[in-house]
């Protein structure tokens, strides 16, 4: 058992709510080998693909403008049985169908493998970003948004939402070789249906920041000020934080000049 | 209430000199034709022109304030109050030439030497009389130990005490509870602000300014990916930190800056197409992952090119995620104040919270930016990030990309000489094969 398996059952969830309100869904059943899934793909796939930048002129459409809508994320699970291996789902529009479009858009991609550990989590998550990898697609470099660009020249070779979904799959399994099975979910439909993803995504993103945290434990480094779990029972440091409790509370008893924040 | 404010000329002796310094690169500026030096040029006179603005002001005893570029300028400009930073020699004006001199006045009035320059420099100001004592301070209280303790110090400087002072109070995590509480903050501001300079904030010349704000800050986005063309069709010289200057300083939600972002993407847009990089033998491509060295900045940036061929493809103040401010409602428009002012503000959205800020940086510039290697600076005064060392080494062995702390102070090149970090580099680059 994993600690997003949950979660991928919420996307399921997720999917078949979005079918039940009648968005228009298609689901696409991709090989399952990374040599078939990049076999009869129109563009290429691999580092330097790209030249890693699409102007705007060079832009047939773009995925995920903030304004637009954009949520994004990752799961992975040791239950390789519960990822539909090879599928892509999409709910809404495919790129062919709107050139100069701004669409909003949803990504979530599923990993199992039944040897995936906490540990394989940042590998995971850092795949959604393929930098220089897919030839005629751009995810712009920001901390925050799945924001994303298809080239006049890819789109005119097909490209498409199978594409990237295949793409992506290529490059998770290559990335993490611990990954058996990958399932994407695309959404371009409306704003409003990345919400309930939103939602999703905050939860996944807490879960995320706790296993990264770990994970730099692991190799020995604390990403919070605090180290020790807020154990203050054990903590050598306890004498200094004792005495700057005692400060802010002179300071709060005997009050400060100016209006500076007392809880600050 | 508001506080009668008395004018007084000594104070604003240094803040003219500043300002006729930018003057003076300005008119150097416009005798050259370069598309580039018209865009700097463009800087430095709306950096003059707020210096200007200021002492007016001061003259005619209309309110401004000092404020920061991440505690909302959409505010301020929203309420027609101009604004200074107090730390504004430190990052503006840092190639001056008293800026030693002032750094010599700052020790000989016993500010310690391991305190960050800026900071540093920033309450000797204050003390020698050499800013202008605004109506109102808003103060700095993240992301640093240094600017807490600076702002702590002024609240309490006997010159100042006259100063009213407010500082937002900065959740240290990422979520829904902090903007939510951090709006609150703002809000507090909004209502200190107007106590204290009798301007009122009218919500829909709010709205109006984020709007524009909001262009400028997805212009800015855009620009930050032409970056990622090879050759870099840009350098030290004009990036990151013209826009921060535009988009969080001076021009925060005016159409003339927007005019400008589009300007410099015109530029740099052709410079892609035509495939012109800013050398043009462009060897080695590295993260700055800081403010640049302003203090000493043409002794060393330039070097870097005409000797390695290396030109910073990306730095610290270049990389500014694009949060649009939803416009909705006055709820919605402080939340996403309080998100791009926590989490989006460059420096102070890697040195607030958690650690992972830095190694998650590096790795989407590394990969995005096709960076062959990363440079911390180690700014004396940047311990917050100094401390995060071993993460970013860390995370650059695993991406299997160079990585130099160097240890310098970005303001006092007495502190690290340009000539030695420039061994350290050279050594570090050949070390590694770059050169």
């Amino acid at each position: 058992m994993s600690i997003f398996d949950a979660y991928v059952n919420k996307v399921r969830e997720y999917v078949e709510d979005m079918g039940a309100r009648g968005r228009r869904m298609v689901q696409i059943q991709c090989p399952t080998s990374p040599v078939e899934l990049l076999d009869t793909l129109p563009i290429r796939v691999g580092p330097g693909a790209s030249s890693g930048l699409i102007l705007r002129t060079d832009s047939f459409a773009e995925l995920g403008n903030p304004e637009a809508g954009s949520c994004a994320f990752t799961l992975w699970t040791d239950r390789v049985a519960s990822i539909n291996n090879g599928r892509i789902t999409l709910i809404g529009p495919d790129i062919p169908e709107c050139p100069g479009a701004s669409l909003p858009f949803g990504q979530v991609m599923m990993a199992g493998g039944a040897n995936l550990t906490e540990k394989q989590h940042d590998p995971i998550r850092f795949t959604q970003y393929p930098s220089d990898r897919i030839e005629g697609y751009m995810v712009r470099s920001s901390s925050r948004y799945m924001w994303c660009r298809v080239s006049k020249d890819a789109a005119s070779k097909g490209f498409c939402f199978e594409t990237l979904g295949r793409a992506l799959m290529a490059i998770l399994r290559s990335d993490v070789p611990d990954v058996e099975a990958v399932e994407v979910v695309f959404v371009t439909s409306a704003k409003e249906d990345l919400e309930p993803l939103e939602e999703l995504s905050t939860q996944v993103e807490k879960i995320s920041n706790s296993l990264i945290a770990e994970n730099w434990k692991a190799k020995g480094f604390d990403l919070y000020e605090c180290s020790l779990g807020w154990d203050c029972s054990v903590c050598p440091d306890r004498p200094v934080c004792d005495d700057i409790r005692q400060i802010i509370k002179v300071r709060k008893v005997t009050g400060s000049q100016g209006e500076t924040n007392p809880e600050g | 209430m508001v506080r009668q404010y008395k004018y007084e000329p000594h104070l604003f002796r240094r803040y003219k000199e500043e300002r006729d310094y930018f003057s003076f690169l300005s008119g150097i500026l416009a005798q050259d034709p370069d598309p580039i030096s018209q865009l700097s040029r463009e800087i430095t006179d709306i950096t003059v022109e707020r210096y200007d603005q200021i002492m007016q002001y001061a003259e005619e005893g209309k309110p401004f304030i000092a404020g920061y570029f991440c505690a909302a300028p959409e505010i301020y400009e929203a309420m027609d109050l101009p604004w200074y930073m107090i730390m504004a020699t430190p990052f503006l004006a840092a190639s001056a030439p008293y800026l030693l001199g002032d750094i010599d006045g700052a020790e000989a009035m016993g500010l310690g030497t391991d305190w960050c320059t800026a900071c540093r420099l920033s309450l000797y100001y204050i003390e020698a009389e050499l800013t202008p004592k605004p109506w109102a301070l808003i103060g700095l209280i993240h992301p640093c130990d240094a600017g807490n303790l600076l702002h702590q110090s002024v609240a309490r400087n006997q010159k100042w005490r006259d100063v009213p002072i407010f500082a937002t109070d900065p959740p240290y995590f990422e979520d829904q509870r902090s903007i939510d509480y951090f709006a609150g903050e703002l809000r507090r501001m909004v209502a200190f602000l107007e106590e204290h300079t009798g301007h009122k904030l009218d919500l829909d010349r709010l709205r109006e300014v984020c709007i524009e704000s909001n262009k400028q800050y997805e212009l800015w986005a855009e620009y930050a990916q032409l970056r990622r063309a090879v050759p870099c069709p840009h350098g030290w010289g004009i990036g990151g930190p013209q826009c921060f200057a535009a988009v969080q300083v001076f021009q925060t939600g005016k159409p003339r800056g927007t005019q400008w972002l589009r300007n410099l993407l015109a530029n740099t847009e052709q410079r892609v197409k035509e495939g012109v990089g800013t050398i043009p033998n462009e060897k080695i491509r590295y993260f700055w992952f800081d403010l640049l060295p302003f203090g000493w900045v043409f002794e060393f940036l330039p070097w870097l090119e005409e000797e390695w061929g290396a030109v910073m493809v990306m730095e610290m103040f270049g990389f500014t995620p694009y949060t649009p401010i939803d416009i909705r409602n006055e709820d919605t428009i402080f939340k996403g104040l309080a998100k791009r002012n926590l989490y989006d503000s460059p420096m102070v959205r890697q040195a607030r919270g958690p650690a992972d800020y830095f190694a998650a940086d590096i790795v989407r510039v590394v990969k995005d930016y096709n960076i062959d290697c990363v440079i911390w600076p180690g700014h004396m005064g940047h311990k917050d990030g100094s401390a995060s060392t071993g993460i970013m080494r860390e995370i650059c062995n695993e991406l299997g990309v160079p990585y130099i702390h160097i240890g310098l102070d970005l303001f006092d090149k007495r502190y690290t000489t340009p000539d030695e970090c420039k061994d350290k580099v050279s050594k570090f680059f050949s070390a590694m094969g770059l050169g």
